[in-house]
């Protein structure tokens, strides 16, 4: 027996294409990353000079880049740790800046216009002068990074649910409550929360691509990931050396950064459709 | 206006038949570099491009030969050094010019040189010997020193003892080195920090008929493809630092001439012997058993290059005895045992940003030390603030160079093994006794073989004590377009332009 509800989602699914797309290259970057590496016999870590740049063929998929590493294996590694770093970069922010948004519109008055405020001075700044600067006064170093993601990027989502909050303060359910006599705390949480969070939700994917491009960004400048760890950016920028005579070093971490921001804007529009109510 | 266009119009047009009638050509030589100069004050400078750029423009008494094996006259047609060692007596050029048509007199060396010694001066201690100076006519000058001292001659080839106008300096102070006035074969006309420096010929040069092009232009261009891409582009004419990965397509190039110099060079890690574990010798040895340097020099530097045997490049007296620690992965790892470190190691490795043959080099002794049992973190470091980190003692371990101003091992051996002296043995603040004796002995003693088997001892205690992983004497690469000659790269690694010639 199928409930009515969950039938009429199952039919919003199966007419959101965006969404089908997004979660099958989904599933594929995830076999890929977790898959792959146990597949391939290659250490994603070994230098062998012997074996230096050679050009994608049978026995190295995607070639071999300048110290001998096949190019595949730390592509997949690659994979993995930057979807782990974008995994913390976006849902310590997301976590972070709902429940700012959340305490901020719901409470209102002063408290609101102080963290509105301090939003408004970290939206002034460019999102990655503000990362780089972080990263580059306190070093290199992935616990950096987290924070620097954090610090800055928290701030969208505090705009975008506390918007939310102030519309559904308004509306009768939560009056409802109120008058019911529900802790401040019980309606922020169980009646004001599960209407506002969805654009956040949503925003979050259009977020992964945005965090990826940073991470990556901070790899290529070498504030990142430290060497030997195999990561994207770092990988575009030491095969940029060789791009004359091995094309394929950059080319192929660069193809996967596409890749993954495909994935996510798919899903991020697919979501948008599947979660936000019509009309 | 219309009429200055029209003049205009009908100069160049006058002027290039006169040319063309003549069968001249304003020559140019576009060079590309990878990176800028920071200052023109030869006394304020230890950085390669400054020094570069200073050699171009300003002048000397002598100069090494070009193949880096003796001294030739320079500012000074002649010199006589007394018995005793003490006293140098200096013949200055009758057409010794700078390049606004001033004379260069005796007065000029002995402003220059006492400014090298003095207070401001970071190579003070190569000038400080001389403890007076006579100035016998014009032309003549007489330093004397309280007691022998070898490197002297060669120390007075360096950049830092470039001769200035003296009376001019006075005038100007420091604003001279905005527009300098040098005796050198080029004159700085124009300079963009970041972008290039422009050189015209200076026609008041002493060597007749030099040099032979009318100008020149160091293009910075730190991006080694975009370096490449532009020389065969035929948008530079030549260009320093080819990758070590394209020598070989470049070479098959019929439009391009690829030079290797074997430059006066040597490539090390930097081991902080202040620190632990580093204060242990077994260690430190270690550390040069389990990297691979055959490997290196095989695989990054395409074998342009040779393994190092010591901090010392392969200049004079180089001790040929000296036999590079081989590769062996299980006598590294029974010495850290030995040194009671077999549980593993943690260590961090700086590493100077930007360049690409540093970058592979660090992965790979990362690779290799992992097979010793020692764990290697790379910190990147802009390269401009290595030597100032290293030298506040920051650091475990640093991947480094040096190269030598002079073709005299003594700059070097002060400056990588001696504590304390100027750069307490590179930063490591390894010291040796001995090493110190014989570095106070070489420089007091007549230039020839015994001479010779001081430094070759003072090579083998660095060789032995360690306090550098030495990798490899690495050689620097060049190239230059076919209608460009004799464009090379020297021994001291600086380039001379004065007797290159573009068709």
């Amino acid at each position: 027996m199928i409930s009515p509800v969950a039938r009429e989602r199952w039919i919003k699914f199966s007419r959101n294409l965006n969404l089908q797309l997004g979660l099958f290259m989904l599933g594929l970057l995830v076999f890929a990353i977790f898959v792959f590496p146990v597949l391939i016999a290659h250490d994603p870590l070994a230098v062998d000079f012997d074996s230096a740049l050679i050009p994608p063929g049978a026995d190295h998929w995607f070639g071999t880049d300048d110290l001998g590493r096949d190019v595949l294996a730390r592509v997949a590694a690659a994979g993995l740790v930057d979807l782990q770093v974008v995994t913390v970069c976006v849902f310590v922010p997301f976590v972070i800046g709902s429940t700012i948004g959340l305490v901020s519109g719901y409470i209102g008055g002063v408290v609101d216009t102080l963290l509105m405020r301090l939003v408004d001075i970290l939206w002034a700044f460019p999102f990655y002068v503000l990362v780089i600067s972080i990263v580059g006064a306190l070093g290199p170093s992935v616990g950096n990074m987290y924070l620097a993601f954090s610090m800055v990027v928290w701030i969208s989502f505090a705009r975008i649910v506390r918007g939310e909050v102030l519309l559904a303060k308004r509306q009768e359910y939560v009056q409802a409550a109120q008058v019911l006599g529900f802790s401040h705390i019980r309606i922020m949480a169980r009646h004001v929360l599960p209407n506002v969070i969805t654009p956040a939700i949503v925003f979050m994917m259009a977020d992964v691509v945005l965090t990826i491009l940073g991470v990556t960004s901070l790899g290529f400048l070498g504030l990142g990931i430290q060497p030997p760890t195999p990561e994207w950016g770092v990988m575009i920028a030491e095969g940029r050396n060789f791009i004359l005579d091995g094309w394929w070093v950059s080319l192929f971490p660069g193809l996967a950064i596409v890749y993954v921001g495909i994935t996510f804007t798919l899903l991020g529009d697919g979501l948008d459709d599947f979660l936000r109510p019509k009309g | 206006m219309t009429f200055f266009k029209k003049s205009t119009v009908l100069a160049t047009v006058a002027m290039s038949l006169s040319l063309a009638a003549l069968g001249v050509e304003a020559k140019t030589l576009r060079v590309g570099v990878s990176n800028d100069a920071l200052s023109m004050d030869p006394i304020a400078s230890s950085d390669n491009p400054s020094i570069m750029t200073q050699l171009l423009i300003y002048d000397q008494l002598v100069h090494p030969s070009k193949d880096g094996t003796k001294l030739e006259p320079g500012l000074a047609e002649s010199w006589k050094v007394s018995a005793d060692g003490k006293e140098y007596r200096f013949t200055l050029r009758s057409n010794a010019k700078f390049s606004n048509g001033r004379t260069v007199t005796a007065a000029d060396v002995v402003y220059s040189l006492k400014r090298a010694a003095g207070e401001k001066s970071q190579w003070g201690r190569f000038f400080r010997p001389i403890t007076s100076y006579e100035i016998v006519d014009d032309r003549t000058v007489v330093m004397k020193l309280d007691q022998p001292f070898t490197p002297m001659l060669n120390n007075l080839a360096l950049f830092s003892a470039s001769i200035l106008p003296a009376a001019l300096m006075e005038e100007q102070g420091e604003k001279f080195f905005d527009k300098p006035v040098g005796a050198g074969p080029f004159v700085l006309e124009q300079w963009n920090r970041g972008a290039k420096q422009v050189f015209t010929r200076n026609s008041n040069y002493w060597k007749e008929g030099k040099p032979a092009i009318d100008g020149a232009e160091l293009q910075i261009i730190g991006e080694d493809n975009s370096r490449v891409l532009k020389l065969k582009a035929g948008e530079l004419d030549a260009i320093v630092g080819v990758p070590f990965n394209q020598v070989a397509s470049l070479k098959s190039d019929n439009s391009l001439n690829v030079g290797i110099a074997p430059v006066f060079r040597a490539e090390l890690v930097q081991l902080n012997t202040s620190k632990k574990p580093f204060d242990d010798e077994r260690i430190r040895r270690a550390l040069n058993y389990a990297v691979d340097k055959d490997a290196l020099v095989k695989g990054i530097l395409r074998g342009n290059g040779r393994v190092a045997t010591s901090s010392l490049p392969v200049m004079a007296y180089h001790n040929d005895d000296l036999k590079p620690y081989p590769y062996d992965v299980a006598k590294a790892k029974s010495l850290l045992q030995e040194a009671g470190y077999s549980g593993g190691l943690k260590l961090t490795l700086l590493v100077p940003s930007g360049s690409v043959t540093h970058r592979q080099v660090a992965s790979a002794i990362q690779a290799n030390l992992r097979e010793a049992g020692v764990a290697v973190e790379l910190q990147t470091i802009e390269a401009s603030s290595m030597f100032s980190t290293t030298k506040a003692g920051n650091y475990e371990m640093a991947l480094s160079y040096t190269t030598s101003d002079t073709i005299d091992p003594d700059q070097l051996v002060g400056f990588t093994a001696v504590n304390p002296e100027r750069a307490n043995a590179f930063h490591t603040q390894w010291k040796d006794a001995r090493v110190n004796e014989l570095y106070e002995l070489e420089r007091r003693t007549l230039d020839g073989p015994d001479r010779g088997k001081m430094f070759q001892e003072i090579e083998s205690r660095v060789h032995d004590g360690a306090p550098f992983i030495f990798l490899y004497n690495q050689a620097e690469t060049f190239a230059s377009r076919k209608n460009v000659e004799g464009f090379q790269v020297l021994p001291t690694s600086n380039y001379s332009l004065e007797d290159v010639t573009v068709k």
